[in-house]
């Protein structure tokens, strides 16, 4: 019979979960993502009553988490929210702007530390060539990752997302896994 | 080596692409009477300084801006970075 389970972004029925020394790497299917994009010319709305944040910085109300990508450039993030057409919710919200659906096309990887913030700073120092210390909570940005494209965001001094293109999600996987399990002493 | 991106701050080089001369930016208008020649110019002539040099890099593992970035060639020293839509934007002000 044909089986139509919906799968996750590393092929799992359920989000996959490892843990490494201090630090739990846990998929996020459940995160919806819509891109907003304001037209030329047009005044920076507030969607859901939201300041939209400055470059490299992420900001969250509620469910609602808004990441900044580029000039005039957001993401939009909804917990909980993967399997309704929240693009449609966010064009109400904001109806002058261009709004895309995203959730499918990249997926989250949540990374949270049992010993406050020096694991997340190590793991930052051992991936990416960012200023680690300045990463600090709040902070979003988009970086290479082992040849990948990605999205940081430290949602807190313990938690680090990391969004990733789904269709390479295994690989985005398997090189924080690599890294973790390295820092198992910290 | 990093690049101070106007919006982000400092970068490293790698997240960036490098395209070239500044120059290309002044694209030369296809209807003047002497296009061709002005063409001929734009596609194939390049300065090629040894010193202070105004070259396009693509912000492409970021923001995916472009940077108008000012660098010695000499000494590899960055010595200030621009979005290259803020420089056109300049440009065509003053052209007005």
């Amino acid at each position: 019979m044909t089986d139509l389970t919906p799968i996750t972004a590393l092929g799992g029925t359920i989000a996959r979960v490892e843990t490494y020394g201090a630090l739990s790497l846990t998929e996020n299917p459940a995160m919806a993502l819509a891109s907003l994009a304001l037209r030329k010319g047009q005044s920076v709305p507030s969607p859901f009553g939201m300041t939209l944040p400055e470059p490299g910085k992420w900001t969250k109300s509620g469910a609602i988490g808004v990441y900044w990508m580029a000039k005039d450039q957001w993401m939009v993030e909804a917990e909980g929210r993967a399997e309704e057409d929240f693009a449609r919710v966010l064009k109400v919200e904001v109806p002058e702007a261009s709004v895309t659906e995203q959730t499918d096309g990249w997926a989250a990887i949540e990374i949270t530390s049992s010993k406050g913030a020096a694991p997340i700073k190590a793991l930052l120092e051992k991936l990416v060539n960012l200023d680690a210390a300045a990463f600090t909570h709040g902070a979003a940005l988009r970086t290479g990752l082992e040849h990948m494209s990605v999205f940081l965001i430290r949602r807190a001094e313990d938690r680090l997302a990391v969004w990733g293109m789904r269709s390479s999600t295994e690989t985005l996987w398997h090189a924080l896994v690599v890294a973790a399990r390295r820092l198992e002493d910290i | 080596m990093l690049i101070p991106h106007p919006l982000l701050g400092l970068r490293d080089a790698q997240e960036f692409t490098y395209l070239g001369d500044a120059n290309l930016m002044n694209r030369p208008d296809p209807n003047a009477p002497n296009a061709e020649a002005m063409f001929c110019d734009y596609v194939f002539l390049r300065d090629n300084p040894a010193g202070v040099h105004r070259e396009l890099w693509y912000h492409e593992q970021g923001d995916r801006s472009w940077l108008v970035v000012t660098r010695n060639t000499v000494t590899h020293e960055i010595l200030g970075a621009e979005l290259a839509s803020d420089v056109a934007l300049a440009h065509r002000e003053g052209s007005k």
